[in-house]
């Protein structure tokens, strides 16, 4: 069994949860840039910026690997017909939809 | 010596740049023939030998990006929206996003390059690669616009 077949689920993963993270700000951490402090969970801004992005990176990697991880317990000749196109489809699908959340930047 | 960091991350995107766009020319116009213009130059190089490097490139682009990326958040960003430069914020809000997108897509990008012998996955491994190459051309032109706002050392 090779685990590098579970590579194009992490992905096709990776941006799905990533996108579930950013809407539901689901980080385990928090880094207060300008205090220079890291705090647990998603904290609220203290003195300057909260950053998430950091704890978002983190979650969608663990998600991803579980979602590749349970992956592989689907026999190869029946993940063979699934169709490989669904791994830049849904990034791309991803990155639509983020230009909806941003659209305020752009049509003010 | 953040400004350091950020000619660094420039200097990286630069390689990656080239590497991935060299990648994408050679995997949708590969030329059969090489003859001595540049533009068969261009189509002709072996695209598999670019992976790794452009994996390398990429995760050490994005390590730097991310130590600058805090100056960008304290005091880059408040200016932009001080001057009500929203279109630029907005931008750079994405580029954040599509990096990470970008980043989630590599073990796939290696894993389809790594069958690239196989004709039969050819269609998923172009557009893997071409949706990695207008990530990083997009996250390149966003960044070079804005630290062109901010501008150099200010």
């Amino acid at each position: 069994m090779s685990i590098a077949r579970a590579f194009p689920v992490f992905s096709a993963a990776f941006a799905v949860i990533y996108l579930a993270c950013v809407q539901y700000n689901l980080a385990p951490f928090t880094y207060h840039a300008e205090l220079m402090q890291w705090g647990l969970g998603a904290q609220p801004p203290r003195q300057g910026p909260a950053m998430y992005w950091y704890g978002w990176l983190t979650t969608s990697t663990l998600g991803a690997t579980a979602v590749a991880a349970l992956s592989l317990a689907v026999p190869a000749s029946l993940a063979k017909r699934v169709w490989p196109g669904f791994v830049w489809l849904i990034p791309l699908g991803v990155i639509a939809a983020f230009v909806y959340i941003l659209r305020g930047y752009f049509l003010r | 010596m953040l400004t350091v960091l950020l000619i660094v991350h420039s200097l990286m995107a630069v390689g990656l740049l080239g590497a991935i766009t060299h990648q994408t020319v050679g995997v949708w116009w590969p030329a059969k023939k090489r003859t001595g213009s540049f533009v068969s130059s261009l189509r002709s190089v072996p695209s598999m030998t670019y992976t790794n490097a452009v994996i390398v490139l990429f995760i050490l682009t994005m390590i730097v990006g991310s130590i600058i990326y805090t100056e960008y958040r304290v005091s880059i960003r408040v200016t932009l929206q001080d001057y009500r430069m929203y279109v630029p914020e907005g931008a750079f809000e994405l580029k954040e996003h599509v990096a990470s997108i970008a980043l989630g897509l590599l073990p796939a990008y290696w894993y389809y390059w790594r069958q690239s012998l196989s004709q039969d996955r050819a269609t998923t491994r172009a557009m893997v690669t071409t949706l990695v190459a207008c990530i990083v051309w997009y996250n390149f032109l966003v960044g070079h616009v804005v630290n062109n706002i901010r501008g150099f050392g200010s």
